[in-house]
């Protein structure tokens, strides 16, 4: 086949990235125009998810390490390393993010399956992050007795989202949320409405790794 | 629905989040010797007490877990709670 | 009208012009005016013709607790003026009346003929004879009535709602409400603060009275929403009403947006951890005869008028009232320069005596014991009568103004909504809580307290409640605050007088419904006893205001009134919205959200027909043909591609996974072999059947299936339900959104995929009812399936969803010279429909079981698995008298074809048509009915009835299925 290949995000902003990068299949969007200081929302989806269930994920204390991480015991925690965030969801069952956005051999453990197209992957970040999500989700991602990051699981625009609050401080606060796949197109148009008093505007992969670095 | 229900994995939360899988009526009888008429009161039949029922919910909207809790008919407010040591996804022994 | 001299205490900019249009004229006020106050300042007193009787009525509260001000704005009916901030350009109508201003009505001589409208006069007249209703309800509702919807109007603005969570919500954004809000926050706990008006300040903000030493209360008032608003942890929402408060502290309201929000209003929707409710008071009316005239208002609303917006409410008043704030309010207004007659006190003493003397300074007559009995004049005030309250002198004054007021009543309705027990309160004459339920703290003047430093105190003390209410150790200071309360005087003494003795043939109870005393009298006489059934009888209480003017004195003018002497008040029922809320308001950002397949956006492009199926958004046809017939042919003929992603698609892995199947799943699912697919269906508890689909087994422990597009979202649910109590191992993914399926069909469909992969697709090495897995042009990993549903050769390709597009253009690059084509649902429908193949939900409803549909062959029974349904299908089986499902032709083909749900009749309903469709294969109509089961044999004949058949029934005959290549010849090709 001379075709080439493209994976595609469900996720479509309107309008074209000013750089991107070829990753395997995917055509990575590094940065969109005029993208602002944030508040941004940025399209994480090529980034590769795994689920892992079992019956005890921690089992025999710390059976299931994928990529050497251990599985955080409680649910709603989360770990991250080396790019990697693990989610625990409850009490047989983790998500893995690959927020680094590089490619990687899923482990052969039945345990795990795939999920990377199962979900739209969005970060959701600056300084107006909570006052944009309080218009969509009853949620309390604010909770100040929370430590960063944890996970939510729940609402958000109506829809179940599993939600990691990254950063909930005064700073740069922000959010990573994973949708079925199949809502990305209203969920993005909610969020950009939501957002539109607080000039949230779309941005490219390099913003989020630039948010992501600040957070260290 | 403007009550609370305590999801055993999540916490708190807007009971519009939970669906509702009736009474706590114990596990599916044997079906050996089962007549129909019990079978029936097995699977259509409630208490519908005015007072504190056990029932069952799931966290739809969020892990998807499902649980009993309790809950005062009377009032719409769930009355105690109590972490589900066995249910749907408990964490079972490795063999 | 000139504004009195700037006074500190204004909410205007007197040098920022502002103009609006009412009626046919152009009026201007300032900045801060609402549309209520800007008319006022430009002499309009009659702001709306009354709903029944016509009559002209004006300012009366400034809060908008009656429908006194409702006007049309900018062509929106009912928008209460008197908290309605002005804006220019807006165009204000007058409503209820021929005109464009309530000056004029013709309608006025209403008025006249109160008297042949007595309580329930429409109930107890007009239905003899039965036809007369409908006349009477035609000319009622021309006469009477408030604004009108124009069916064109469409809601303009920007309508948002947020959803926050608090630990503490405070509702009152007065003293009391500020302390509480300033004493939780400094707890570091997240605070919410709620205030109806545009600003913080509540009864202090307008009042000039010292408060400690030298400060006035507007400056106190300052001083805490200053703190208030520097507080980081405290978000103060002002212009907010509140409408509801429910179980485990959720607080709805709305907020009405100004000039620099984005939203017109915004709902929100509070979870709170703690409640504090500090709504303070409104006035209670105080009832005499015409009562209503213009120029008859609160105390609060005259000096309000002067002290916010610079309006002197008349030239010569008279006072009547029956508190301190009354007396306070006189001596004001007569020093920015009001002339005032007299003062009339329904109390005898108890009065703060600074004010009696204050008032004695000024030569103003006060009259202890006394108050008005009757108002002169009709558009205009022109003089009342006052006279002592028990006693018959009467004495009349001139004047323009009546500032009349019964004292004070608490606004409860937040508690009452909490099913909190009120109880007369014979001290303060207040309904008061009983015991405030766990987390629920009243504070401030609805408790009966006055004293400005103690209303505070209690403000603090709620707070610190609260506080402790969130798990903070306040035991304490709470007790130290307590010991300081006990220091102050504590409720007042509240005046117990309501109503004048009058006959109350014009003494109007309730402003919106234009309900007398003399119609109550009516309903007792006709033996309602019961506040809630008087209210229902004569409508009192039931118009947009609510509880708000008249909720406070119905249930005490009935206690009063009542013969029983043990009769005490109880209130009446209060419910949610307690202020009538837009409905833009709460449809918010209406955001409606549905899925779309991975290959949405170019399927539309190509021409195809979007249809919102559950919440998919799925192609039903790609041409204008509402048959299509084309893609159906192309299907039979050629090649066609669907896409058919919302199918339902998951992974069940673990060592009890097959557990979990046979629960679920009719069939022996042990019994599944390598490289094969299984068929089969899952019934509920009665035996009905909710779904089919096909599993596969990819490893040890480890299988794949797919369930209908309808109960793609359930199925995780409903094994984890029906498995609840059993403690198994297995795990399950949805993968429905992960994979795309594209169906691609049609007797050319292995010369296409032949092109497309390195994998042997022939049929010896890929057959009917194969599983396989293979890359397609060396990049995509799919799944595929040898199925039949449209009864062709087809593959069903399962690729990663991110894949499906390429896919789609590889299949369509490589099917071109076979004549590829789309197809969607409509063309899948009849398609499988000529084969026999039944969708659940469209040949099946409720009460159709497994067998009832001929899927008996799936069952089998395995007991010891206790499957989800077999109990009931072990009784139903051989049931008589159950509608089952079979193929129907015509009696002759050239009979038209029936709709889908036409019913099926014999000498009564028999049955129905699930889908029927002429079929252009067969060239004659065929269909699927569920149909009695004495008449399911081949060749039974019975008619079938439409609605506008016209009497002329359609015969039918049941047929063999399928209709179509009933060997499977060419599935299997």
């Amino acid at each position: 086949m001379k075709k080439e290949i493209i994976r595609r995000s469900p996720v479509a902003f309107n309008m074209r990235p000013v750089k991107e990068e070829r990753r395997g299949h995917w055509v990575v969007a590094l940065e969109y125009e005029n993208e602002g200081d944030g508040p941004h929302l940025v399209d994480l989806s090529h980034c590769i998810r795994w689920d892992l269930q079992d019956s005890d994920p921690n089992g025999d204390r710390g059976k299931w390490k994928p990529l050497g991480i251990p599985v955080p015991e409680q649910p709603g925690g989360c770990i991250i390393k080396n790019g990697v965030m693990i989610n625990r969801m409850n009490n047989t069952q983790a998500a893995i993010w690959h927020l680094s956005g590089e490619e990687a051999e899923m482990p052969p453990e039945t345990a795990y399956t795939d999920v990377t197209d199962a979900t739209a992957f969005l970060a959701l970040t600056g300084e107006k992050t909570f006052a944009i999500a309080e218009k969509l989700t009853a949620l309390d991602l604010s909770d100040l007795d929370g430590t960063p990051p944890f996970l939510i699981q729940g609402p958000f625009v109506h829809v179940p989202c599993q939600i990691v609050v990254m950063a909930n401080g005064a700073e740069q606060p922000g959010i990573l949320l994973t949708c079925s796949r199949g809502y990305a197109h209203d969920m993005v148009a909610a969020i950009l409405e939501a957002g539109k008093a607080f000039n949230l505007r779309p941005a490219g992969e390099a913003a989020f790794k630039r948010w992501l670095e600040q957070l260290k | 629905m403007s009550f609370i229900i305590t999801c055993p994995i999540c916490g708190p939360r807007n009971a519009y989040e939970f669906g509702f899988g009736g009474e706590d009526k114990g596990p599916r009888p044997d079906e050996e010797a089962l007549s129909p008429g019990d079978w029936c009161d097995y699977v259509h039949m409630n208490q519908c007490v005015a007072g504190v029922a056990r029932e069952w919910w799931i966290h739809r909207s969020g892990c998807g877990v499902w649980f009993t809790t309790s809950r005062d008919t009377t009032r719409n407010l769930e009355v105690q709670v109590e972490t589900m040591e066995k249910g749907p996804n408990p964490p079972l022994e490795k063999e | 009208m000139n504004r009195i001299n700037p006074l500190e205490t204004f909410r205007i900019r007197p040098s920022q012009k502002v103009s609006i249009r009412y009626g046919r004229k152009s009026y201007q006020g300032v900045a801060g005016d609402t549309i209520a106050t800007l008319l006022y300042a430009n002499g309009v007193r009659i702001f709306s013709r009354s709903l029944k009787y016509h009559r002209p009525r004006g300012l009366y509260s400034l809060d908008g607790e009656c429908s006194n001000t409702m006007m049309q704005v900018n062509d929106m009916p009912n928008v209460r003026v008197e908290n309605t901030p002005a804006r220019d350009g807006m165009e204000v109508v007058a409503q209820n009346v021929a005109g464009k201003t309530a000056d004029i009505d013709p309608m006025a001589f209403m008025d006249n003929l109160s008297f042949a409208m007595p309580a329930g006069f429409y109930y107890r007249t007009l239905h003899k004879p039965a036809k007369i209703w409908p006349l009477a309800i035609k000319n009622i509702r021309k006469a009477a009535g408030l604004g009108v919807m124009n069916p064109d109007f469409r809601m303009p603005g920007h309508f948002d709602e947020i959803y926050p969570t608090t630990d503490v919500c405070v509702i009152g954004g007065g003293p009391a409400g500020m302390t509480a809000a300033l004493s939780a926050a400094e707890h570091g706990l997240r605070v919410i603060l709620l205030e109806n008006r545009p600003w913080l300040g509540g009864v202090f903000d307008y009042r000039p009275t010292a408060y400690e030493g030298d400060i006035p209360l507007y400056r106190r008032a300052w001083e805490l929403a200053e703190k208030v608003e520097t507080t980081p942890n405290i978000r103060s929402f002002t212009h907010t009403a509140v409408v509801g408060n429910y179980n485990d502290h959720l607080v709805t309201a709305f907020q009405r947006g100004d000039k620099t929000d984005p939203f017109d209003e915004r709902y929100i929707e509070i979870r709170a951890r703690s409640l504090v409710i500090a709504t303070g008071c409104i006035e209670r009316p105080l009832l005499f005869e015409n009562n209503d005239r213009p120029g008859i208002m609160q105390v609060g609303c005259a000096h309000r008028l002067a002290r916010t917006w610079g309006l002197l409410p008349g030239k010569r008043a008279v006072f009547s009232i029956g508190d301190d704030l009354g007396l306070e309010a006189a001596v004001d207004l007569a020093d920015l320069g009001l002339e005032i007659a007299c003062v009339a006190d329904t109390r005898q003493d108890g009065q703060d005596e600074s004010l009696t003397d204050a008032l004695a300074q000024r030569d103003i007559p006060f009259y202890r014991g006394w108050m008005a009995t009757e108002a002169h004049g009709g558009k205009r005030l022109k003089g009342v009568i006052l006279g002592p309250v028990t006693g018959i002198r009467r004495q009349t004054f001139d004047c323009n103004l009546l500032v009349a007021s019964a004292g004070q009543t608490p606004l409860t309705s937040l508690l009452s909504m909490r099913q909190v027990k009120l109880r007369y309160d014979h001290h303060t004459g207040f309904f008061l809580p009983d015991n405030p339920p766990d987390g629920i703290h009243p504070a401030g003047r609805m408790l009966g307290l006055q004293d400005s430093v103690e209303i505070e105190i209690s403000g603090r003390l709620a707070g610190m409640a609260a506080a402790a209410d969130c798990g903070i150790n306040m035991d304490k200071e709470i007790e130290t605050i307590k010991t300081r309360m006990d220091a102050f005087p504590g409720p007042v003494r509240g005046a117990k007088v309501v109503s004048a003795a009058v006959k109350g043939k014009k003494t109007f109870i309730c402003f919106d419904e234009d309900t007398t005393l003399k119609n109550v009298d009516q309903a007792m006489a006709y033996g309602f006893d019961v506040p809630e059934l008087i209210k229902r009888f004569t409508s009192a209480g039931t118009g947009p205001g609510q509880g708000g003017i008249p909720g406070h004195n119905l249930p005490l003018y009935v206690a009063q009134t009542q013969q029983s002497p043990d009769t005490e008040p109880r209130p009446t029922t209060v419910r949610a919205p307690l202020v009538p809320t837009l409905l833009a308001t709460y449809a918010g950002s209406q955001h409606d959200m549905s899925k779309r397949t991975a290959l949405h956006d170019s399927q539309e492009a190509t021409g195809g027909k979007m249809e919102r199926i559950g919440v998919w958004n799925r192609i039903r046809r790609f041409s204008e043909d509402v048959n299509a017939r084309a893609e159906i042919n192309n299907v039979r003929s050629n090649v066609g591609m669907l896409d058919a992603s919302t199918l339902g698609k998951f992974r069940i892995h673990g060592p009890d996974a097959l557990k979990a199947l046979q629960r679920v799943y009719v069939s022996n699912m042990e019994k599944m072999i390598d490289g094969k697919i299984k068929y089969s269906a899952m019934c509920n508890e009665d035996g009905c059947i909710i779904d089919d689909g096909v599993v596969v087994k990819r490893g040890d422990n480890d299988y794949y299936f797919t369930t209908s597009t309808g109960r793609a979202g359930q199925t995780v649910e409903w094994i984890r339900f029906h498995t609840r109590y059993d403690g198994w191992n297995f795990n399950l993914v949805n993968l429905t959104d992960a994979y795309g399926v594209i169906n691609l069909a049609g007797p050319n469909a292995r010369k296409v995929l032949e092109k497309i992969t390195a994998a042997d697709v022939s049929n010896g090495a890929f057959p009917y009812i194969g599983y396989r897995e293979f890359m397609i042009a060396d990049s995509i990993p799919a799944r595929a399936m040898r199925l039949g549903f449209v009864g062709e050769l087809s593959y069903e390709f399962h690729v990663p969803a991110s894949y499906m597009q390429a896919l789609w253009d590889i299949l369509e690059e490589a099917g071109q010279e076979f004549g590829v084509q789309n197809f969607g649902l409509e063309a899948q429908s009849t398609l499988r429909l000529e084969k026999g193949h039944l969708i659940i939900g469209s040949e099946s409803e409720q009460r159709t079981t497994l067998h009832d549909v001929g899927l008996g062959f799936l069952w089998n029974r395995k007991p010891s698995a206790k499957t989800v349904g077999a109990v009931a299908l072990e009784d139903t089986e051989k049931q008589k008298g159950r509608l089952k499902l079979v193929g129907i032709k015509m009696a002759d083909a050239a009979l038209p074809t029936p709709r889908d749900g036409s019913i099926i009749v014999d000498t009564k309903i028999r049955g129905y048509v699930c889908t029927a469709r002429f079929s252009d294969t067969l060239n004659e109509p065929v269909g699927m009915v569920l149909v009695e089961d004495e008449l399911s044999k081949i060749d039974t004949q019975f008619n079938i009835y439409e609605d506008d058949c016209n009497g002329r029934l359609i015969t039918a005959k049941v047929a063999d299925m399928p209709f179509y290549d009933p060997d499977g010849k060419r599935m299997k090709m």
